[in-house]
């Protein structure tokens, strides 16, 4: 026999422990989370707290009394995880869109949060689990007595629940997680799943291979009826068990805490599929062999409950007993823990909160709700122990706690029908879940919960027997007659059945409200919308700060700080938010409806202020959503603006393309025109000279004379157009300097002396005294100058033709005008003079000169200058060309570049 | 490289396996299928209930591990599943 010392010492060791997991993961996991304890198989193994001392103990003892009975409780499970795909990836991912935090919560929420069933499934959840505890404290004193002997086991028990207790406060309601989210504590818990699977299958071999001789020796003899149980096995009561277990994993708060709101990541819940089923598996393989060793080597009127501790120790091996109840305490303490933090969370925020807000004076409870919440939840949690506890001493520790397991299935299973309707069914109401809710709740009461007392509460044992007042349809275990069934198919028969029924009924006769219609359709279409946006306000803050995050999404930060700092101010307050008085509703109503529009605003607006009627993070949706429309609709007017502005633009430069085609049109007509002139004449003359051979010499070389001038006259055309082109397209930059206007027109009028001479022209030359610097490419400057003044002199019919040059400088231009007396050019001309091949100048003497003025003009363009024609004050006309007067820089001269 | 249509046609099947795996389950575990477990009969010594509902249960156990993981990538957008889906 181990002595109660070295068993403490190894308990509190084992707790310390725990801990000591607990609280490095916490802190770690703030500081810097650790990436394998986020794993999938730390998920799974937090979901094992499925497997509790009742799956420790009660199992081995389930076998011995009902056969192979006990595996339907993992079967369920099994089925349910396999078909994750289809209830439990969507159960988690609601649970992550909309942060639950707890069955409560995501049933109420699904019906337009609905306090009413909040409070509802919170009480039903602890009257459920709280015989449950009770069943785990029992177990603990038990193999705690069986291992030192009688002790007295209520304080024992007490001791124990006070252990997890403070254990669970400690790691439980560290901090308010937005998400509910306990590291520390599912680390703790990973570890004790490991050790009772341990544990577990570590007894397992000793029975088997150790105590027998092998699975061979076990087996021999036993009868199939034994290893099957008495009766029909595979009957009705089969399929319920399963049913049960099946909906216990989804429906038990501690289930659902581990599975929906513990879950880091959805991808974990793939790999729980196939490894909680593994685990659940090594649980129970072992529990048959050792149920049947138990039965053949322990004194008849042992408890089969306890084999897996009275077996090593009948046979004297202290460690493994130590083990396995270090192994049974694992099961039974992470149970209690996740059990109580879920009931606790259940109880604070649906319970505690609102009755906690509404009592107290709105000042005290707007700067401190967190406080107020994990004060709630610390209470919460010695409270659901307490109950636990007070129900162990108050069952005296009965053996009727071994069906407590069970019945704590068919309590949570009347969440199911709410459950799977609610996210699968879009016209669920919250009336059909209360009514549904109700109706399974008192039918589970009435046929399994209080007849379990066997008349000690509530229900006498004559009702229990005889129906009340006697009535025999009314007994509790065969209602309406229905006697033909094993009570607990009975009872899930009647209150799962009514339940569902009622809840489909009721919903069917009822018309969901708006804010139920929007929740159900973001529950049941969770796949399509994008989830609800992060926001890390819990749904129990005080109502200014819900209006000011809501605010702050709509107006943007900055003015939602203003506008709130405002309304502060005007109630007195220096710093914070101002208190939610009408005045303030009604303002940021108004200002609200100025982005939303006045209805969307009005709805958000009272639904926050009015209470909680849906969760903000909706409202938040909604107003994300309008925002979203709102820009939408805002960047479709632009862009319908920018397509008209685009097609403006494109209406104006098509017209110029439509200018420029038919000026290129003209421009070809023009060019093959002035070519043809000179082709004509080659022409002609070649066939001349091939076909007529009677022609004399001085004629024949006069042809050629002819042809070469005319063969001169076209490559100058074909050089001038390829010289205007690339003028114009600006393919040849000139290089410019810094040069004197005065003597670039004296080497121009050098150049064309000749010509002048030759014309009988007189030039007269009236220069600037000073130096007129200016920017200019020296030969193209000449070329232009002398373009212009071979015009003035080709084109001047006057008598006595004359020619003026005179430079000046004249508002920061130079000028450089050139005048001749011969009329000059028709003011009506003037403008299409540029133009190539224009008329004004093929009517003159000379047909080759047509794109002698164009180009003039491309150079002094391309030169930073112009090239004018003026008319002077006796209405003639004359050419002037234009530079912006050149700073003096007579050490550096300005490096070649471009057209800058 | 695995054409868009053709990967959605092995998703859909993928998830098609997941249901005929429950189904599967449903049909073994419960009667009136369960009750061919009730032959008083052994397997290597063993009796034969207990082979049957074992060997049932690690049947789902290996159908769901090996469903898990091409289920799981199924959810993932189509164009970069093509580049790291490895299971197909």
């Amino acid at each position: 026999m181990l002595s109660a010392n070295i068993l403490l010492f190894v308990c509190l060791g084992y707790v310390a422990l725990l801990f000591a997991v607990a609280f490095v993961v916490d802190w770690r996991t703030r500081r810097k989370p650790i990436r394998w304890l986020q794993s999938s198989v730390i998920y799974t193994l937090s979901i094992s707290i499925y497997c509790t001392s009742w799956t420790f103990y009660g199992a081995v003892g389930s076998a011995a009394r009902n056969g192979l009975e006990f595996i339907t409780i993992y079967l369920g499970p099994t089925l349910v995880f396999i078909g994750w795909w289809w209830l439990l990836r969507k159960l988690v991912r609601i649970g992550r869109a909309h942060r639950i935090t707890s069955i409560a919560d995501l049933i109420s929420s699904r019906y337009g949060k609905s306090p009413s069933l909040a409070v509802l499934v919170t009480t039903i959840a602890v009257i459920a689990i709280t015989p449950y505890i009770a069943l785990q404290l029992q177990s603990v004193t038990n193999s705690y007595q069986v291992i030192v002997g009688n002790n007295d086991g209520t304080t024992t028990a007490f001791w124990i629940a006070a252990g997890m207790a403070l254990f669970t406060i400690l790691f439980g309601t560290r901090n308010l997680d937005a998400n509910e989210r306990h590291h520390g504590v599912v680390a703790a818990i990973a570890l004790e799943a490991i050790v009772k699977l341990l544990a577990l299958i570590a007894v397992g071999v000793f029975a088997t291979f150790i105590v027998a001789d092998g699975l061979d020796d076990v087996f021999a003899g036993i009868s199939a009826e034994t290893i099957q149980g008495a009766g029909d096995i595979f009957g009705p009561r089969w399929i319920a068990l399963t049913f049960l277990s099946a909906t216990a994993i989804i429906c038990l708060p501690r289930q659902f805490q581990v599975t929906v709101v513990e879950n880091i990541e959805e991808r974990h819940v793939a790999t729980a599929s196939w490894l909680f089923p593994l685990y659940m598996l090594g649980m129970t393989v072992f529990i048959v062999p050792i149920a049947l060793v138990g039965q053949s080597v322990m004194p008849s009127g042992s408890n089969p409950d306890l084999y897996v501790l009275t077996l090593p120790l009948a046979e004297n091996r202290n460690e493994l007993a130590m083990l396995a109840f270090l192994g049974g305490f694992s099961s039974a303490t992470s149970m209690v823990i996740v059990a109580a933090i879920a009931a606790s969370t259940m109880v604070s925020n649906h319970i505690v909160m609102p009755v906690a807000l509404r009592l107290l004076p709105a000042k005290a409870v707007s700067g401190d709700v967190r406080n107020l919440l994990l004060t709630s939840r610390r209470f919460s949690i010695a409270a659901i122990l307490g109950l636990g506890f007070l129900y162990f001493y108050l069952s005296g520790g009965s053996d009727a706690l071994a069906a407590i397991g069970l019945i704590a299935f068919v309590g949570v299973a009347q969440f199911l029908p709410s459950l799977i309707g609610g996210i699968f069914w879009r016209s669920a109401t919250r009336a059909g879940a209360i009514a549904g809710l109700v109706v399974g709740f008192a039918l589970w009461a009435y046929t399994l919960f209080l007849p379990s007392f066997d008349g000690h509460f509530i229900l006498s044992a004559g009702v229990i027997n005889q129906g009340p007042f006697g009535i025999s349809l009314l007994r509790p275990e065969a209602l309406f007659g229905l006697d033909h069934f094993d009570p607990l198919v009975h009872a899930v028969v009647w209150s799962v059945g009514m339940n569902a029924l009622c809840f489909v009924v009721f919903s069917a006769l009822t018309t969901p409200d708006g804010l139920e219609r929007l929740q159900g359709a973001l529950f049941v279409d969770v796949y399509k919308s994008s989830g609800g946006s992060a926001s890390n306000i819990s749904a129990e803050v005080a109502d200014t700060e819900d209006l000011f995050v809501l605010a702050q999404r709509i107006l943007g930060g900055v003015p939602a700080k203003k506008l709130f700092d405002e309304m502060a101010a005007s109630q007195g307050i220096k710093t914070g938010l101002p208190h939610p008085t009408d005045a303030v509703v009604a303002r940021l109503e108004r200002e609200l409806a100025g982005s939303i529009g006045a209805a969307s605003a009005h709805a958000m607006v009272t639904r926050i202020a009015g209470g909680q009627t849906v969760s903000i993070t909706e409202l938040i949706d909604i107003a994300d959503e309008t925002q979203q429309v709102l820009e939408t609709s805002r960047q479709l007017e632009e862009k319908s603006a920018e397509l008209e502005r685009t097609a403006q633009q494109l209406r104006v430069v098509n017209d110029r393309l439509r200018t420029l085609d038919a000026q290129k049109d003209e421009f070809l007509s023009q060019v093959s025109h002035e070519l043809r002139t000179p082709m004509t004449s080659i022409r002609s003359f070649s066939e001349i000279l091939m076909e007529e051979h009677t022609i004399t010499d001085d004629d024949r070389a006069r042809f050629v004379h002819i042809i070469h001038d005319e063969s001169l006259r076209l490559t100058r055309l074909l050089d001038e157009i390829l010289d205007i082109n690339r003028l114009e397209a600006g393919v040849s930059k000139l290089d410019l300097t810094q040069l004197d206007a005065n003597a670039a027109v004296k080497k121009a009028l050098e150049t064309i002396a000749g010509m002048t001479r030759s014309a009988g022209v007189t030039v007269r030359t009236e220069l600037a005294t000073d130096e007129l610097w200016i920017r200019a490419n020296n030969d193209r400057l000449r070329q232009v100058m002398i373009n212009v003044l071979s015009n003035a002199v080709k084109y001047n019919l006057a008598d006595k033709p004359e020619i003026l040059v005179r430079t000046a400088l004249v508002d920061g231009f130079v000028q450089i005008d050139i005048i001749d007396n011969g009329g000059g050019v028709p003011p009506e001309v003037s403008t299409s003079i540029f133009d190539k091949f224009a008329r004004g100048i093929r009517t003159g003497r000379n047909h080759g000169a047509g794109l002698g003025l164009p180009i003039s003009l491309a150079i002094m363009r391309a030169m930073n200058g112009n090239l004018t024609i003026e008319v002077t004050a006796e209405n003639t006309t004359f050419f002037r060309l234009s530079f912006e007067h050149a700073l003096i820089r007579h050490r550096a001269p300005a490096p070649a570049q471009g057209t800058a | 490289m695995i054409d868009n249509a053709d990967l959605q046609l092995a998703r859909r099947k993928t998830r098609d396996r997941s249901v005929a795996l429950l189904v599967l389950g449903i049909v073994l575990l419960m009667p009136p299928m369960v009750r061919i477990a009730q032959i008083d009969t052994t397997v290597f010594g063993l009796p034969f209930a207990l082979v049957y509902l074992f060997a049932a249960w690690g049947l789902l156990v290996i159908g769901a591990a090996l469903l898990a993981r091409p289920l799981r990538d199924s959810e993932k957008p189509i164009a970069s599943a093509t580049s790291d889906d490895t299971t197909g």
